[in-house]
């Protein structure tokens, strides 16, 4: 196993080099890094172009130019990382660290629900085969794919962002949205749930009723302008969320996994009915708002640490089930605090920026003001980039998670499974999902190495300044220095996920080991 | 089961939004406009728009305090890289728009490129021609931001790191290929004509300055300056010490501040000094504490210190932001002013948006023309080839259907040296050099013209221009549908290298491209001069090479204008090559907001912003 890992970084090592070359040769090539110079009429041309030909070193053949970088770069053996200067003589070394900061705050989030939306509605697809719900996944997932982020961009900026922002001082929805809007979350279910025609009908009605009465309510209250979840709402959530989750895992016949879970969500709520107005408290000293972060941190390892202790204590036999249930609970529950403490927070915000969603930048300049109003800016700024990068690995996620399903369901173990009577949720959850997510492994690693360079387009965009305006911006000026910084942080990022990946692969695919 | 769970579902949720009152406490404010950008009027509001004048300079709105809140810009795409934006690293217009709100000098260039004085900041004063000497006094009241009067030694300094002779000889001349300057300094030209530098007493109020030679430039040589007390305390050098060394050419002194003048203000990514006195203004803005937020934004908050008309809005935030998502940032208030490129799509995008946007549209200062090759052997050399040529040009077309869709005003331009919205210079000089004969296509004109000139049709001409320009290729498909029925046959010969290798090396008959003006008189002896280094088509004509000396070498401007005449009918009468149009600019702006003045110049559209502020 080191034998193979040391070959492996051995490999990468020199892929690497061979690609910063290619790259180099490519970047200095692109162009002509005096084009601004060349049609300016001001007496300091000459002197510029010269002075730029020097700092650049123009004049110089490009292996003189890329020996010159990669002396910088081999310093970082040492620990003196030096990646040159960009035509405008600032450290690359910063810019990177800076991009790289701001790309990892972008791409995690939308990786991370893309992976969860996906996969989910990826069973789903698999389990429905051929339903309604199937064919409309599989039409959606291949529109996704085919739209173009720019233009998905600017969609989102008109509807999500102009559009709600003129809607928001009155939050009103007309009589003819809350029915539209009721018949289409029904149609959605009754596709996605199926069953008889009977049971399609009560679906059709039960579901129509619980949206368009919502947004009914939420219209006359003018939620949308003053949301909150709210205690009791949190409590029956979270109850909710126990439910399915006993439901999806173990089902109720098995008590200690029915006990661990009740037990965790018991915690869970107790925990946030006493936390709740601490965490609410109003800061507006910016040196207060690290003890914030690590006081929500706290409660999120608190509730973990619970669940984990609560299905070890309480799982009995089944200790392995409960304790996952009860992991997966918290956190469904960590996520339903943190919601109802933002939306609470809501009002509050809006009162301060009147236009909630920005189309560009990672934050509003300026802005100082409450914990939560922090906390809520970056959300509101987070949104639409995250939907777009969201849209399109989802798609992917969807297939992909919908062929292996697909492949594992035939399999002759499954049949054997069923055969001896075992209930298809167990088939399904127990036998068939965690071999189907092995290869997913590989693509999670691939598109997250991807995410990290590739997300050029949406960064443009949504004024993001992260790797991919750092690599565009370098392209543009036909300067390699920038150019090659991206392509260590992404170049690098690719080769290691893709060794994460064989490595877990092998763990987790015991036919591969060895 | 599965009804079960969805009626116990809905059971949850109808019972949850009856059990919690569903929404939180504190019904939100009325809405204000974004960002929280009006507040409370604390100076007296400007009800009329003064900048609608005709007088290119800026005109002051009489306030008294700055109005609290913010008002938002995008210039572009680049992140700010520095307090010293004058460094060959640093020098880009980028970074040229927010130094110019930190900074006040003695002139600055008007809406339609005429220079203006900025009588608050000091006068300037013609002692003698021959010699040329120049007196300057900054005005008593003019002071840094950190307290410290701004004086000859700030230009001093200005001067000595343009690299004089005594400091590295050889270089600011040009006649040592090999010096290397010890400033990164983007310019070198006040020190080549100025070779002894500004006289005066150090930390005094008034200097002199002395030409080699008369230069009818000379009121843009001398503007503005960067505070020298900063470089020299942060060079371990007493203020008064560091211009005295100048003063006496002490080059060993001197040596020790041009490190910090070449990177003590070029700054990280998003890391403002610790002390903003490090990067004090003279402007109506200066650098806000924590208001640089990387590749996002830069704020600037008012200079309390500054002594001329107060900013019409207590700060001003320069927000970095790519030509594509512009529009819609203006629309979604995330931006209040913006000039995206000037295209055929964008306006209309613009002006799609009702009236919370409002939508200026102007030429600038840049301007296209078609320029022949005059190199012998070239088909082009022959004057009647020439003629034939711009006698099958479809100018008015190409503005037509090219232009004014963007910029309706534009005509087609008829002259080199001035532009037709400088409308009484412009009419006069087109008015003694031009009469109108190529205003119209002349098809059978050309043929003839062809046919005496004796070449064999088709006349092969490549058009070059550098890839990747549509307006251009647009331009070239143009004249070739006209042309090529007078016997030419029109090549596109667009190419990446054009600007390094088919213009100078004369391998096009007829170069497409467009000059920057920079507002300078003698700018064009470059161009139009023998052996000048940009007059790429080898262009040669003792008459205009005698006019240009002629006008450079005095400061009348009448004489200006008689000799800008001559060149400019020798220019048409030889044809050198034939101008097109100035180009158009585009600015759309929050219709709340005040005094947005469009500018051809390029100090860009926020070379008034610190008169911006939305109506109350």
């Amino acid at each position: 196993m080191l034998k193979y890992v040391a070959k492996r970084l051995g490999q990468s090592a020199l892929i690497l080099l061979l690609g910063s070359v290619l790259i180099f040769v490519l970047v200095i090539n692109s162009g002509d890094p005096l084009e601004d110079l060349r049609e300016s009429q001001d007496p300091n041309r000459e002197n510029r172009i010269a002075q730029r030909t020097l700092a650049m070193g123009l004049d110089k053949p490009w292996f003189v130019r890329y020996a010159n970088w990669f002396s910088g770069v081999a310093k970082c053996v040492i620990g003196q990382c030096d990646l040159g200067t960009n035509r405008e003589g600032q450290a690359v070394t910063a810019l990177v660290a800076s991009a790289a900061g701001s790309t990892l705050r972008l791409v995690t989030l939308a990786t991370l629900l893309a992976i969860v939306v996906g996969v989910t509605l990826g069973i789903i697809t698999a389990v429905r085969q051929y339903s309604g719900f199937d064919y409309a996944m599989t039409f959606m997932a291949f529109v996704f794919f085919s739209l173009p982020v720019f233009w998905f961009a600017v969609l989102l900026k008109h509807y999500a962002a102009i559009q709600f922002n003129d809607w928001i001082p009155d939050a009103h929805f007309s009589p003819t949205t809350i029915i539209v809007a009721g018949i289409v979350a029904a149609v959605i279910l009754v596709a996605a749930l199926g069953g008889s025609w009977k049971r399609r009908l009560i679906t059709f009605l039960v579901t129509f009723g619980i949206v368009s009465g919502v947004l009914a309510y939420f219209d006359a209250v003018t939620w949308f302008r003053r949301p909150a979840v709210g205690l009791p709402v949190y409590i029956l959530a979270t109850i909710g969320a126990a439910v399915l989750v006993i439901i999806l895992t173990s089902g109720f016949q098995n008590p200690r996994v029915r006990n661990a879970v009740g037990a965790t969500a018991l915690v869970s709520i107790v925990g946030f009915v006493v936390m709740r107005p601490m965490l609410m408290a109003p800061r507006e000293d910016p040196a207060t708002f690290s003890g914030a972060t690590w006081m929500l941190l706290g409660c999120f390892a608190f509730a973990i640490v619970a669940a984990v202790v609560a299905g070890q204590l309480l799982g009995g036999f089944s200790r392995r089930q409960a304790t996952l249930a009860s992991v997966v609970l918290a956190l469904i529950s960590s996520v339903l605090a943190f919601a109802d403490l933002m939306l609470s927070n809501w009002s509050q915000y809006i009162a301060v920026i009147s236009r909630p969603i920005p189309t560009i930048a990672a934050e509003t300049p300026n802005f100082q003001s409450t914990y939560w109003n922090h906390m809520i800016d970056t959300a509101t700024h987070l949104i639409l980039p995250t939907m777009a990068l969201m849209v399109i690995s989802i798609a992917s996620y969807i297939r992909y998670t919908r062929a292996s399903m697909l492949e594992v369901l035939r399999q002759d173990y499954i049949r054997t499974a069923r055969a001896k009577g075992i209930s298809e949720r167990k088939v399904i959850t127990r036998h068939a999902l965690r071999n189907a997510l092995i290869p997913l492994a590989t693509i999670v690693a691939f598109d997250f190495a991807g995410l990290i360079g590739g997300a050029v387009i949406t960064e443009q965009v949504f004024g993001w300044k992260g790797m991919g305006d750092l690599f565009q911006t370098g392209l543009r000026a036909v300067d390699p220095i920038p150019v090659m910084g991206f392509f260590l942080v992404a170049g690098g990022a690719a080769v290691t996920m893709n060794l994460i990946a064989d490595l877990v692969y092998a763990v987790l695919d015991p036919r591969i080991a060895g | 089961m599965k009804l079960k769970g969805t009626a116990s579902l809905a059971l949850l949720l109808s019972g949850a939004l009856l059990l919690g009152a569903c929404t939180s406490d504190g019904e939100p404010a009325s809405s204000g406009s974004a960002g929280g950008s009006t507040g409370a009027s604390a100076g007296a509001s400007t009800s009329a728009e003064p900048t609608q004048s005709d007088d290119p300079c800026l005109q002051k709105l009489g306030i008294d305090a700055a109005k609290d809140g913010e008002v938002r810009y995008t210039a572009g795409e680049p992140d700010w890289s520095g307090y010293n934006s004058m460094t060959s690293d640093t020098y880009s217009t980028y970074n040229s728009v927010i130094a110019a709100m930190m900074a006040s000098g003695f002139t600055y260039f008007g809406t339609d490129g005429s220079l203006c004085e900025d009588k608050d900041f000091g006068t300037v004063e013609v002692q003698s021609e021959d010699p040329l000497i120049v007196k300057y006094t900054i005005s008593d009241a003019a002071v840094w931001s950190d307290g410290t009067p701004i004086t000859i030694n700030d230009y001093l300094l200005d001067w000595v790191a343009q690299n004089p002779e005594f400091l590295v000889p050889g270089y600011a001349n040009g006649t040592n290929q090999d010096a290397q300057p010890i400033f990164q300094h983007v310019s070198s030209s006040l020190a080549e004509k100025v070779p002894d530098g500004p006289q005066g007493e150090p930390g005094s109020k008034s200097f002199t300055i002395e030409y080699a030679n008369p230069d009818p430039d000379f009121m843009i040589n001398v503007t503005s300056a960067l505070p020298s007390h900063v470089v020299a305390k942060k060079s371990g050098l007493e203020p008064d010490a560091l211009a005295q060394a100048i003063l006496d050419k002490d080059t060993e002194t001197i040596k020790k501040a041009a490190d910090f003048w070449n990177k003590g203000w070029i700054f990280n990514p998003g890391q403002l000094p610790a002390d903003l006195n490090d990067t004090p203004s003279s402007g109506p803005y200066m650098l806000k504490a924590g208001g640089w937020k990387a590749g996002t934004s830069l704020t600037l908050t008012q200079n309390d210190k500054y002594w001329g008309e107060p900013p019409a809005t207590k700060e001003m935030t320069f927000r970095f932001l790519a030509d594509a998502g512009q529009a819609q940032a203006l629309q979604n208030g995330d931006v209040q002013v913006i000039s995206p490129q000037a295209t055929v799509d964008t306006v209309p995008q613009l002006q799609g948006m009702g009236d919370s946007v409002k939508v200026a549209q102007y030429s600038v200062l840049t301007w296209e023309h078609l320029d022949f090759n005059h190199r012998a052997g070239n088909v082009m050399s022959d004057l009647k080839v020439r003629e034939a040529f711009a006698y099958c040009v479809p100018r008015q077309q190409i503005v037509d259907s090219l232009i004014k869709p963007i910029n309706p005003d534009t005509v087609v331009m008829n002259a080199r040296e001035v532009f037709p919205f400088q409308t009484e210079k412009y009419d006069e000089v087109v008015g003694a050099a031009y009469d109108g004969r190529y205003d119209q296509v002349d098809l059978e004109k050309s043929k003839a013209l062809l046919a005496d000139a004796g070449v064999a049709t088709p006349v092969k001409v490549r058009i070059g221009y550098r890839s990747g320009n549509q307006r251009r290729q647009e331009t070239v498909a143009l004249i070739k549908a006209s042309c090529d029925q007078a016997g030419f046959d029109i090549v596109d010969a667009n190419s990446n290298s054009f600007f390094e290798k088919e213009l100078p090396d004369g391998e096009v008959e007829v170069g497409l491209f467009a000059w920057a003006g920079s507002g300078q008189v003698t700018s064009g002896q470059n161009i139009y001069a023998t052996n000048k280094p940009q007059n790429y088509g080898k262009y040669t004509n003792e008459k205009v090479d005698a006019a240009w000396n002629t006008l450079v070498a005095t400061l009348d401007e009448n004489v200006h204008l008689e000799q800008t005449k001559v060149i400019e009918k020798e220019l048409w009468d030889t044809l050198f090559g034939l101008p097109l149009f100035a180009h158009p600019g585009v600015t759309g702006y929050d219709a709340k907001l005040q005094n947005v003045r469009p500018t051809a110049t390029q100090s860009q559209i926020s070379w008034n912003a610190f008169q911006w502020v939305a109506a109350s």
